[in-house]
């Protein structure tokens, strides 16, 4: 059949969480960017009966940083990241990320409520939000929740949205002064490549010991996640290329990644292994 | 199944209308109103071809559907200049050897005037960066390159290099 | 022109006013207005829309297909299938163009039983929209039985192997054989041998096929199409079974073709849907379509043995080439050709045997693309160069010199080019450009390459080639262009308007060029072959100088002075040795058309004529002539993570005469991109015959992030065959820059991977491998 579907268009967040609402929820898709879900719907990968364009749903698109937390809503779009000075301060990772997010146009229409209900282990926003602990807000007609990017993915293109509900922020509580946090990814060329891995750090450190280490994945495993294992090999150590040598191993050790048109698993380990070691290097020779 | 409504849209400064159904994407719809300016590359946001402005925001067509765009404004390359007033972008692409095919040059110089409208001054990276979603298989974006600082100069009123 | 007066520091010896300028080509201002239509932007009153339904295995047999549903939906006007097409076929072998007798290579129309490659067409949609058509392909059933396919060319080859093509899926051969080349290498101090693998590659062109097709009033089949070549119009009419002049293709400017529109495309489908339905019908292949439906760069495997003196000299060379052919046959008996000719490369090699093979297999077919089997030789010769002065411990461009073939000296069969032969000169300013290499440090190694190379301009002269061009001037002063060159981006058309200016001494703005219409353009052959300048050039100016020597003999009688006396330019038209004495152009031209004085001409080129090359040897002639140059490559490896940046590419190429400079630096600029991508990061990845990269977020061309800004140094031996003493810079643009970025990338990590693209996967195995070894 022809690639058919309802559109609504709410003008407020009432409206489209309404609208997510109707027909029990059951084939509602909200509609973001559509930097990915027009070409699925196009290929038939999705066959949503009702789309909700949330183009009008402005209050959605914001940045708001305290000196506390940062708050991003769900609409704001990869160049509104970039374009924000207060998120270069209080997010390089993300900026890394957004700078080599796709091309200009899909930056300009992609947003990050999109990147990461997309559910893609390749989305380049997430990885970035995971180092910093960020916290996902879902709001229906019945209420909001709070999930941590952290556990939001419950598996491949897999997550806790219920289908009423609606990404509608990303919030996290401001990195400290002596911490970094940078993001480094892999495509098979430089401009508007798909991630082949990606590794995203976070590292607080004060007195010398490592009060925190975020390790997140992108591209080698069904979802994005963190290396747990590794980020607990760093925390509480004074930190030392021996201790990067290993937390690098986990990481690679802790990956599921396949073999794909892209890259075989075997190279995403070695890149994952080598990209976090270099990540955490440069992380401690810029907080020594 | 959805029925077609009516769109009322600016494109290039005139009022239009068409009637889509829902999932016309505004690619589709603007080649229908005879914008074949607007050229079909991909339709996957891969190749930039489509890129158009809304509302001064560059975009790929092909990846918005012609519902959302009721009321705005949009500009194709058509909307900047002609053959007898071109745009100094359209100049410049055309003086320095910047188009060869010329089917990604629609899309090319929508993208380039995004860069330069967010950076009157910008740099060789900013514009490989700004371009890195504009696909060309002719000329291997050297030319594109000077043509666009060529333009981004006269646009900042030092005068024509040429 | 004597070849022995060709220095590398050769001046032009007469000043033009318009050749060798970078001028706004005519086609740009509309290009860049957006007012341009191409082929795709052209509707009309009841147009259908049409989609093509395909097969979704390589290799299988037709059981079942049932339009009936699809038929049923409203909207859908006409599907034609096999049983529609009454087992006419189309022909794949440069039919048409030549009048020659061609070989049997005939490919179905629409699959009848037998599906032969991924994506094969077996039904043809048409509905009074887009969407009802996109609905309808759904709807068409059809069930395919796998049958056992082949997919690699040396498989095909095995006995017992899956049949694709005639008796043993050898679909082509060539030899070449001069001197003793067994007691050469045998003989030699040292024999070099390696084997080099290249892959399929995609076109990308960014404008889709596509073609408007309608029935006339003359009952003659229109088809406006985006082709490189309009010939195909008599093949297109034995396809669906009309005489020659009931089919009538107008071109359009073309948004990209490099090879990929060489051959049909929609053409046939579209021709046979309009005869069918009687109504306008419009076809264009979504990125998807253009993917598996037009043919691919073939993939060869080139087993290389050099044999060298010590102090560096060939001595005989022994090269074995392996193509892939795909499923159809296509072009793939002249790029193998191709291919076997340049197997030397540009060096004097006495001693020589070159065996070449097409085999047939169920991938994709391929067919002409850009370098068609140069480019895949070179990027061979040119790494095998590196190899052996490495085995020799001699410095690359050293050992080069040593083995240059130069001017006057005969190529691999037994031909010898009569334009200059500048490689030397060529690849010594393109490694002066590249300068001292950056400095690596911990993990960014450096490396350095340089790549030479040789490639024809003009067809295979055994075709008999021709062109024809018609040039005008009309009463006002302006000028009229008419010739059926396809213009496929590189200014072709623009350039024949450069030529009739200088020749007639006006300014391009005052002439407009009409082109690609095989029914009132004259012909000019195809946009392929690097021949277009060469060719419709010549023919060009032959035409223009036609009507400058009517205009030119009517001024001198006005002035009453000799002929030779007479100077136009800038249209103006004066007495040499006595400048006063002129005249407006138009003034000129108004005196000669109130006389009856003929003011245009109509001229045909013919390329040189040879006989087909000896089958046994291969010596003969086997193109017009050579174009000779080099590229020269600086890298970046990140030896972590394989990934690599280009820092420097400097292009360096004799092109004998620029026309329009801008449009001659922008091929090459250009081919730079495609060979980049060849060498690192294009990738067509096949399972069982079936395309797994379907689109550009798989298939990555490089970007502009991904480009560095191309140096092109230009060399004017003005030595070539076309007008002005030009060669051409098509194909040549395109072919050394892939083994020269190999080299780089040998020369920065130690180890030379042997198969291209060059992917971060295959350095990184390839360091691990040297560190295990080591």
């Amino acid at each position: 059949m022809p690639v058919e579907y309802e559109l609504d268009i709410p003008q407020s967040l009432d409206e489209a969480l309404n609208a997510l609402a109707s027909d029990n929820g059951s084939s509602v898709t909200p509609l973001a960017g559509g930097t990915n879900l027009i070409i699925d719907i196009r290929s038939r990968r999705e066959r949503p009966a009702r789309v909700v364009g949330l183009d009008y749903v402005s209050e959605l698109r914001a940045i708001d940083c305290t000196s506390e937390r940062v708050t991003i809503g769900s609409r704001t779009t990869v160049t509104d990241l970039l374009d924000s000075a207060e998120i270069a301060k209080a997010a390089p990772s993300l900026v890394d990320a957004a700078r080599v997010f796709a091309g200009h146009m899909v930056r300009n229409a992609a947003t990050v409520g999109g990147n990461i209900a997309c559910g893609s282990p390749a989305a380049d926003l997430v990885p970035p939000l995971m180092s910093l602990d960020a916290e996902v807000t879902l709001s229906s007609k019945s209420g909001s929740r709070t999930v941590a990017l952290a556990d939001y993915f419950t598996g491949y293109k897999q997550d806790v949205r219920n289908a009423d509900e609606l990404i509608t922020q990303v919030a996290w509580d401001r990195l400290p002064e002596h911490s970094v946090n940078t993001f480094r990814k892999l495509g098979r060329r430089k401009g508007d490549a798909i991630t082949v891995t990606g590794v995203a750090l976070t590292v607080v450190v004060e007195d010398g010991v490592c009060q925190r280490a975020r390790i997140a994945l992108g591209s080698v495993g069904p979802t994005v996640f963190r290396a747990r294992q590794a980020e607990a090999l760093l925390e509480g150590k004074v930190l030392s290329n021996e201790l990067f040598d290993a937390a690098a191993r986990k990481a690679a050790s802790e990956s599921s990644p396949i073999d794909d048109v892209r890259a075989s698993a075997e190279y995403r380990l070695h890149t994952i292994e080598t990209l976090t070691r270099r990540l955490l290097t440069q992380a401690w020779a810029r907080l020594a | 199944m959805s029925s077609p409504k009516k769109i009322t849209l600016r494109i290039n400064g005139v009022n239009e209308t068409l009637e889509a159904p829902a999932h016309r994407t505004l690619l589709e719809a603007l080649r229908d109103l005879g914008h074949v300016e607007v050229k079909c590359g991909c339709e996957k946001g891969d190749c930039g071809a489509c890129a158009v402005s809304i509302d001064g925001v560059a975009v790929d067509s092909c990846l918005t559907l012609a519902w959302m765009v009721e009321g705005r404004e949009i500009t194709t390359v058509s909307g900047l200049g002609d053959i007898e007033n071109p745009h100094p972008l359209q100049k410049s692409f055309s003086d320095l050897g910047a188009i060869q095919c010329g089917y990604c040059t629609p899309g090319m110089i929508m993208a380039s005037k995004s860069v330069i409208d967010r950076n009157p001054n910008p740099t060789d990276d900013d514009i490989r960066v700004g371009l890195s979603g504009n696909l060309c298989r002719c000329t291997g974006y050297t030319k594109i390159f000077e043509a666009v600082q060529d333009a981004a100069s006269v646009m900042r009123g030092e005068g024509d290099k040429q | 022109m004597s070849q022995q007066n060709i220095s590398a520091d050769a001046q032009p010896n007469v000043k033009y006013n318009q050749v060798g300028k970078s001028l706004t080509r005519t086609d740009a201002p509309g290009k860049a207005a957006g007012r341009t239509p191409y082929a795709g932007d052209y509707v009309m009153p009841g147009m259908l829309h049409m989609r093509v339904v395909r097969a979704d295995i390589a290799s299988a047999k037709l059981t079942r297909l049932d339009v009936t549903k699809a038929r049923a939906l409203p909207g859908v006007v006409c599907i034609l299938t096999a049983d529609d097409v009454a087992g006419r076929e189309a022909a794949t072998d440069i039919p048409g163009q030549t009048g020659q007798k061609r070989m049997d290579t005939d490919q179905q129309i629409l699959v009848h039983e037998r599906v032969k490659y991924y994506g094969e067409p077996i039904a043809l949609i048409a509905a009074e929209s887009r969407d009802v058509a996109n609905a309808a392909l759904e709807l068409v059933e059809f069930d395919l039985e796998p049958i056992p396919g082949v997919y690699d060319p040396e498989e095909a080859m095995k006995p017992g192997s899956p049949i694709v093509q005639g008796i043993d899926n050898i679909v082509a051969e060539h030899k070449i054989r001069k001197g003793d080349p067994e007691k050469a290498l045998a003989e030699a101090d040292l024999v070099i041998e390696n084997t080099f693998h290249t892959p399929f590659q995609e076109h990308a062109f960014l404008e889709p096929e596509v073609g408007l097709a309608w029935t006339d009033e003359n009952e003659v089949v229109n088809i406006r199409v985006s082709t490189q070549v309009i010939e195909h119009f008599r093949a297109i009419a034995d396809a669906i079974g009309v005489p020659h002049n009931k089919v009538r293709i107008r071109g359009a400017l073309v948004g990209g073709g490099f090879g990929g529109k060489e051959d049909v495309t929609v053409e046939i489908y579209l021709a046979l849907m309009a005869k069918a339905t009687g109504r306008p019908v419009r076809l264009e292949y979504t990125r998807e379509d253009s993917f598996v439906g037009h043919g691919k760069r073939h993939p060869f495997k080139l087993t290389y043995k050099t044999g060298v003196t010590r102090d560096g000299r060939i001595t005989g060379m022994d090269v074995y080439i392996l193509a892939d052919s795909g499923a159809y046959v296509f072009l793939s008996p002249y790029v193998l050709l191709y291919g076997a000719v340049a197997a030397p490369g540009p060096y004097k090699v006495e001693n020589l045997n070159v065996y070449a093979q097409a085999v047939a297999t169920n991938n994709m077919f391929t067919s002409a693309f850009r370098g068609f089997g140069g480019m895949q030789a070179c990027a061979a010769y040119e790494q095998q160069m590196d190899e052996v002065a490495k085995a020799l411990d001699m410095d690359p461009i050293e050992f080069r010199r040593r083995n240059y073939l130069k001017t006057g000296e005969a190529i691999s069969t037994g031909f010898v080019p009569p334009s200059a032969i500048w490689t030397e000169e060529c690849v010594d300013k393109a490694w002066a450009a590249l300068g001292e290499p950056t400095v690596s440090s911990d993990h960014i190694k450096i490396g350095q390459g340089i790549a030479a190379y040789q490639q024809s301009y003009g067809r295979l002269t055994f075709l008999h080639d021709t062109s024809e061009c018609w040039v005008g001037v009309e009463m006002d002063g302006t000028v009229i262009v008419r010739s059926g060159v396809t213009d496929i981006g590189a200014g072709q058309i623009s350039a024949l308007g450069q030529i009739a200016v200088e020749v007639l001494g006006v300014t391009l703005e005052n002439v407009v060029i009409y082109n690609s219409d095989s029914a009132v353009t004259p012909l000019a052959g195809t946009t392929t072959a690097t021949r277009a300048l060469y060719m419709t050039g010549n023919a060009a100016k032959m035409a223009a100088e036609a009507v400058r020597e009517r205009l030119s003999e009517r001024a001198a009688r006005e002035f009453d002075v000799q002929v030779d006396q007479i100077h136009m330019a800038f249209n103006v038209v004066s007495v040499i040795d006595n400048p006063d004495k002129s005249m407006a152009f138009v003034d000129l031209v108004k005196i000669c058309a109130s006389e009856g004085i003929h003011r245009s001409e109509l001229s045909m080129f013919r390329a040189p004529f040879s006989d087909y090359l000896n089958p046994e040897t291969g010596q003969g002639q086997a193109h017009p002539d050579y174009v000779y140059g080099a590229q020269a490559i600086e890298v970046a490896v990140d030896t972590d993570t394989g990934e690599v940046e280009v820092l420097k590419s400097i292009a360096a190429h004799d092109i004998g005469q620029c026309i329009n400079k801008a449009a001659v630096e922008g091929q090459i600029e250009g081919g730079t991109q495609n060979g980049q991508g060849y060498a690192l990061s294009e990738e067509m990845l096949y399972e069982e015959g079936k395309l797994v990269t379907p689109s550009f977020s798989e298939y990555l061309m490089p970007t502009s992030m991904d480009m560095p800004k191309v140096q092109t140094i230009l060399l004017e031996s003005r030595s070539g065959l076309g007008p002005f003493g030009s060669k051409g810079i098509g194909e040549p643009a395109l072919t050394p820059v892939a083994p020269a970025i190999a080299n780089a990338v040998a020369n920065a990590i130690g180890v030379r991977i042997f198969e291209l693209p060059i992917t971060p996967e295959r350095i990184i195995k390839a360091l691990k491998e040297k560190q295990a070894a080591n």
